[in-house]
């Protein structure tokens, strides 16, 4: 702020301060200061309440600003700093303009008021011959004299007057008149610093790891079932900090906020099994059984006779789902904790509550406590934001340091207080001449306000739940019903809810407005003339007429099936609510109305809204952009809401957890929307930050109504429950099933074939007792020897042995995860046990140092150790052996140059009888032939080339031929028929390929080369390696391997590939309806952003699924893998990188998006069976 | 964990930063906390919501997903580099003319992915665009302006876009 006109540069001092006594001492003294002019020329104003996103800062300055007669951009506005604004309560119930800013705007008149009495007496001039512009007071002959020269160095403080005189309507400039909003410049540059952006001199990160009773804050368990932590499953976390226990409160601190995150999922914390929650798939029977206490908010008239005498009785249900807020940033809270005093900056939506929740927390005084108010992401009602300000508070003090404590995603998603669910029953009906007999309204929300988490987590508060009196929101209809009786049964949260957007008055709305939408139908009269009759506020019906005017709304006393188009009909529906919120009865804020259009597709049940007429009665509007951008929020958000919005549980937690699970409305399906604001500037401003949203879902429903003449009383309206309420049963998916052209199926013979031919099961087993007999046959010990000079090997031998090394990806399997290249320790898990790499840099004594090449070469050809040990198959020798004499000897000169490395290898274990050793000789005398390779003369070179580098040193058969009984891979027809490594299929590599699009040649040349096939995906698992090895081999090496590959394959050419691929995307664009839609959403909120056919581009590939081999195989387990584990190492980085799901997918989500995923990329496939089991055994095999 | 301290060299907004982290660390937590970038934001982890996102070789990038080790030898570009307050990119203008957010928390990543579409496409239709943000999250149901705000920026007329 540059000072001005309104002081004289800085010459000054003073400052004019319009204050109330303070109901509690503040840090700052026993005053709460409303506006503060200083002589310097700034001007603050301070309100309590808080900007959620809606543009109050630019609102409240524009009041202040107007009654002070200053320009608009002089006014700053602090909300909600405990240290400097008054306490008025938690931003709810849109109260901020219409309430918290009264005494802000008093505060400035009173202030502008004494400014010009005092430049009176100066001036010597009654008030009347002043006028004020821009802070500046004038007299007719050109005196002046400014704010700040009238404050001068006095410190004036007036205590706020009741009775101030505000200005008219007609008075003023800049309220009601659309200002932009002041803070957008910076948020479009990245310049607003949001509470998650807050950083502080030597803060630290902090993440915390939340119990397993996820979205629970009722019950003894609470704060209760932590068994204990094992610190040492983190110790390998560089800068890790700190570990805090406080009862079930459990956080990781470390320097790197990436290391916070690995510390907090891969500590291990045990817990006590949680209490399964009672069937939230069936909300009615949850909420009709949870014990409440009913309150008559309404009885008039003769409410049981009117419903005994009905003509038509009318007895109705509705029942609304739990919601979230779903804020898109996540919780995120900074905290310093010191001796003397404690800072926060957080995004809290009630500074001075939460501030007595940290004082209660760590036991200090409030005064101690400096909380800043930072903006956050929008929130709609009560999310995290408070409970991350409590850790954050709880691990500062921990470590004495500032901790910056960021929420996930999943723990926003599953902690957030609900929106809750609500049910209400409504009874009565119509009299034969079709008015009301009585109306008959019971309510049930079991809602608190959701304690702060970490005050119920370490036990400072009782789990045992508040039971608030929050039903009743606009409980009381709008409409004159003779015989009303209204109810509130209050009761206690069932999981963990609080207020959202629209509170109870949405719910309870969307039974009022579909109810007597449901009279009028019944009466047969036109549904808004229907309520016309029963509305009696003059504003309301204003409204009512202005938006059907707007919308062209013609009468429709009966129902008539319109006219379709195709399978799609349109509708077009009313509500009207005037939103009452805050303690019973409760203060109205806008009304509102909405003319909704919709298009129901009956084959599918898929609804949309097409438009929205949005009229609404604000009273004066302070900033009438501000007001509009309001409505269409609240348009949007509630269409979202009313469509396709509802929270999954699990037995004993939340299972929605991110945006797949839990969609939210996307930029494609919108509605138009056409805003009508009554002018009324000489009324009173009234909340608008949610009356738009209260019509929303009975104008919605009853716009299907009116398109397919169903009822509908159980938002969310997705497709099954429009398809069910139509009775409809699904389509049959349309897909046109290509079937590619298949030539004879060609074999090759396996290279690996012993003369005595098909090992079947019996011999297999036969193996094992020859194998007992040829235990008395050990190798000989071969010498050890000095390790070799390298410098006697050639550059371009050891060049050359590094390509084949590549080739044979030695370093693949020998090196640990995050190790030293080749020093070993890998763990490989085999079908027999677990198996551990050795090290195999020339380190003399742990290594292969003291191996003299033959030693070397008898290992690769015999699988056996230097002392005479017999290596177990798992080291691939039955094709090492393949390979030519020069070759082994420039991979022996490669291994020999390599930096000696002394890391002791770990002993492979395997169980009896494989931990015999010797019993693999007869393992050998089975299924190893031990001769070179030989070419086929009956080939080409090029074909030879690949059969050598494939078969021997590339050993793509040990993972890509299925192994029998005894780990051998199987002869004959089934060579490179598909196996399985490390929990991943290797897929089959001949003709058996489940690819739907046969592979080329230059197909697989382009996946060996680049791990990236367009028609059939990118190399994942334990392909990635493999791929990324063979990197160091020549394009012409590689060709030959695609050459050879190719002959076991169907002979196809690009354009025909090209066809295929275009039929099976074409084919798979539609959705198939025929199933639960589940896995359906799943897909959509979280892979579609990078796997949709024609979706947005972004950065890395974009495998097209309906191409994938993946899921077109006999088994999901390949899918499985890559949707739990993600690609986080792929063969290049420009395939881009896949994130893993197991964190925030249950084992029934992935399954159900697995099986989606099957049924809508494959549809010609067989459905997989057992996929939830096949989900769960793979997270367990890989539990971190 | 290897012991010795990987540096990591990137370019972000024109300037070369070598920075001491992990390879596998998401290029988001480096952006925020190593170079003090405000623009992009944490939203979900998962590549979902677009918060997140920053411009990287031209193309629009979820860099929650992205491992600084995966943008050696690349560009990157986040809601900083495309412009400031005093000097704004057109795209950061027609938001700001448009008042194309509520809370804003996910603006950058409707910028960042308006300016990337505009960088392939430097006419699209008002279907293309919303396509292009299809996968671009907002809560406070700001959609209206930014629809608006993309048309502005990609000279189109807004007569078609609800008022």
């Amino acid at each position: 702020m540059t000072p001005s006109s309104l002081g004289s540069g800085n010459k000054f001092s003073g400052s004019l301060s319009v204050v109330h006594p303070a109901g509690t001492v503040t840090s700052t003294g026993i005053f709460e200061t409303f506006i503060k002019i200083a002589a310097d020329g700034v001007i603050t104003a301070f309100n309590g309440h808080v900007d959620l996103g809606t543009g109050i800062r630019t609102a409240l300055a524009q009041i202040v600003a107007d009654e002070l007669d200053v320009s608009f951009a002089r006014v700053v506005v602090v909300l909600g700093d405990t240290s400097s604004t008054p306490d008025q309560g938690p931003t709810i119930a849109s109260e901020t303009i219409q309430v918290t800013a009264v005494p802000l705007r008093k505060a400035a008149a009173q202030a502008r008021q004494y400014l010009v009495q005092l430049a009176a007496k100066r001036l010597e001039l009654p008030e009347s011959k002043l006028t004020v512009d821009d802070g500046l007071i004038r007299t007719h002959d050109n005196r002046s004299l400014s704010y700040g020269e009238l404050i001068g160095n006095d410190v004036i403080r007036l205590e706020l007057a009741d009775d101030v005189v505000v200005k008219t309507a007609d008075s003023y400039r800049i309220v009601g008149q659309s200002v932009p909003r002041v803070d957008l410049p910076a948020k479009a540059t990245g310049e607003l610093v949001y509470v998650h952006d807050v950083r502080v001199p030597g803060m630290l990160h902090g993440r915390v790891v939340r119990p397993p009773y996820a979205g629970v804050d009722a019950g003894d368990f609470v704060g209760t079932s932590l068994i204990a932590i094992d610190e040492s499953s983190v110790k390998d976390i560089p800068g890790l900090v700190a570990v805090v226990r406080i009862g079930d409160f459990v956080g990781v601190v470390a320097e790197r906020e990436e290391n916070a995150i690995k510390a907090a999922a891969q500590i291990k914390v045990t817990w006590k099994p949680t209490p399964t929650l009672p069937d939230l798939d069936d909300i009615q029977n949850a909420l009709r059984t949870n014990p409440s206490t009913p309150r008559t908010l309404l009885d008039k008239g003769d409410v049981d006779s009117g419903i005994a005498a009905a003509d038509k009785p009318m007895k109705r249900t509705y029942v609304w789902p739990y919601q979230m807020h779903a804020s898109i940033g996540p919780s995120c809270a900074v905290a310093d904790w010191q001796a003397g005093q404690v800072r926060v900056w957080s995004g809290t939506q009630n500074p001075h509550a939460l501030r007595a929740d940290l004082a209660r927390l760590l036991s200090r005084p409030e005064t101690e406590i400096d909380l800043i108010r930072m903006e956050a992401a929008g929130c709609y009602g009560r999310n995290c934001a408070d409970d991350v300000t409590a850790d954050a508070v709880l691990l500062s003090r921990a470590v004495g340091k500032p901790v910056r404590v960021q929420l996930t995603r999943e723990q926003e998603h599953a902690w957030e207080p609900k929106g809750a669910a609500q049910l209400i029953d409504v009874d009565g009906g119509l009299r034969a001449d079709g008015s009301v007999a009585a109306y008959d309204f019971a309510t049930r929300y079991p809602s608190n306000a959701a304690p702060t988490l970490a005050l119920l987590l370490t036990g400072m508060v009782s789990p045992t739940p508040a039971v608030l009196q929050m039903g009743d929101r606009t409980a009381i209809p709008p409409y004159d019903y003779d015989a009303m009786r209204v109810v509130a049964h209050d009761m206690p949260p069932i999981v963990r809810a609080s207020w959202l957007r629209g509170v109870s008055a949405l719910p309870n709305t969307f039974a009022h407005e579909s109810y007597i939408d449901e009279l009028a139908t019944e009466a047969g009269v036109d549904p808004i003339e229907y309520r016309l009759r029963y509305l009696k506020d003059p504003r309301a019906i204003d409204l009512v007429k202005a938006v059907a005017e707007r919308a062209e709304w013609t009468p429709r006393p009966v129902w008539t099936p319109p006219e379709p188009d195709g399978d799609v009909v349109h509708g077009r529906g009313f509500a009207y609510a005037l939103y009452v919120h805050g303690p019973f009865p409760g203060k109205p804020a806008a009304w509102s109305a909405w003319v909704t259009d919709v298009a129901v597709d009956k084959s599918t049940g898929e609804v949309s809204v097409t438009r929205v007429v949005a009229g609404q009665d604000s009273g004066l509007m302070i900033n009438p952009d501000g007001v509009r951008h309001q409505i269409h929020g609240n348009v949007i958000q509630s269409t979202s809401r009313a469509l396709m919005e509802e929270v999954a549980f699990e037995p004993s937690s939340v299972a929605s957890r991110e945006w797949g699970a839990y969609p939210i409305v996307k930029f494609p399906d919108v509605p138009k929307i056409d805003v009508l604001m009554l002018p009324r500037a000489d009324q009173p401003p009234m909340g608008v930050g949610e009356s738009a949203s209260v019509p929303s879902a009975a104008a919605i429903a009853n716009a299907i109504f009116d398109a397919i003449g169903v009822r509908f009383r159980e938002p969310p309206f997705t497709p099954e429950k429009i398809r069910a309420g139509l009775g409809r049963v699904a389509p049959a998916p349309t897909h046109i099933l290509p079937v590619p052209p298949l030539p004879p199926t060609r074999t090759q013979k396996s290279p690996f074939a012993k003369p005595l031919g098909i090992v079947s099961g019996i011999a297999a087993l036969c193996a094992a007792a020859i194998g007992l007999a040829a235990a008395v046959l050990p190798g000989r010990a071969i010498a050890p020897i000095a390790r070799p000079d390298a410098s006697t090997y050639s550059a371009a031998t050891i060049a050359r042995g590094a390509q084949l090394a590549a080739l044979g990806d030695c370093a693949v399997c020998h090196t640990a995860l995050n190790g030293i290249t080749n020093a070993g320790g890998r763990p490989l898990e085999t079908p027999f046990g677990t198996i551990y790499a050795t090290n195999i840099t020339p380190d003399l004594e742990t290594g292969i140092g003291a191996w003299s090449y033959p030693a070397f070469e008898r290992a690769m050809r015999e699988g056996l150790h230097r002392d005479g040990r017999q290596l177990y198959p798992a080291f691939p020798y039955n094709h090492f052996a393949k390979t030519t004499d020069a070759d082994l000897q420039a991979l022996y000169a490669y291994l020999m140059a390599q930096a000696p490395i002394r890391a002791v290898n770990r002993e492979t274990a395997l169980p009896f009888p494989f931990n015999v050793r010797p019993l693999m000789a007869g393992w050998n005398a089975l299924f190893h032939n031990n001769s070179e390779f030989t070419p086929d003369t009956t080939k080409s070179e090029l074909w030879n080339r690949g059969a050598y580098l494939v078969e021997g040193l590339g050993h793509c058969g040990a993972c890509h031929t299925p192994r029998n009984a005894l780990g051998a891979e199987k002869d004959a027809k089934a060579y490179l028929a598909g196996g399985f490594a490390e929990g991943w299929e290797a897929p089959p590599l001949t003709s058996l390929s489940h690819a739907p699009i046969p592979w080329s040649e230059s197909e697989l040349f382009a996946y060996l080369r680049t791990g990236h096939s367009r028609f059939h995906g990118v190399a994942a698992g334990p392909m990635g390696p493999v791929v990324k090895e063979l990197a160091a081999l020549p394009d012409n090496d590689i060709k030959a391997m695609a050459h050879y590959l190719a002959s076991f394959n169907i002979a196809v050419g690009h354009d025909q590939q090209q066809a295929l691929a275009v039929q099976l995307e074409t084919a798979t664009l539609s959705l198939d309806y025929s199933a639960p839609q589940t896995g359906a959403r799943i897909y959509e909120g979280a892979c579609a952003v990078c796997h949709a056919v024609g979706g947005p581009q972004l950065f890395g590939s974009r495998p097209s699924l309906a191409l994938n081999s993946n899921l077109h195989s006999a088994t999901p387990d390949n899918l499985i893998q890559v949707i739990l584990h993600g690609i986080d190492t792929p063969v290049s980085s420009d395939l881009g990188y896949m994130p893993a799901f197991k964190g925030s997918l249950n084992a029934e989500q992935v399954a159900d998006l697995v099986i989606y995923l099957r049924r809508q990329f494959a549809p010609g496939k067989p459905a997989w069976n057992e996929v939830e089991t096949a989900v769960r055994k793979v997270m367990l095999a890989t539990p971190d | 964990m290897s012991p010795s301290k990987p540096s990591t060299r990137l370019t972000v907004n024109g300037k070369v930063r070598d920075v001491d982290a992990s390879p596998d660390t998401a290029l988001l937590y480096v952006l925020r906390n190593d170079l003090e970038l405000n623009g992009p934001k944490y939203g979900c982890g998962l590549g979902e919501c677009g918060a997140c996102t920053v411009i990287i070789d031209g193309v629009a990038a979820r860099s929650c997903v992205i491992p600084i080790g995966g943008c050696e030898n690349r560009d990157v570009l986040t809601l900083e580099g495309l412009g400031s307050r005093e000097h704004p990119d057109p795209v950061q203008s027609a938001f700001i003319e448009e008042q194309a957010a509520q809370c804003g928390y996910c603006l950058n990543g409707m910028i960042m992915s308006i300016k990337a579409l505009l960088l392939r496409n430097p006419q699209p239709s008002e279907v293309e665009i919303a396509e292009a943000l299809k996968y671009n999250l907002c809560r406070c149901g700001a959609h209206v302006e930014i629809m608006r705000a993309a048309m502005r920026a990609a000279g189109r007329t807004l007569e078609s876009l609800a008022q």
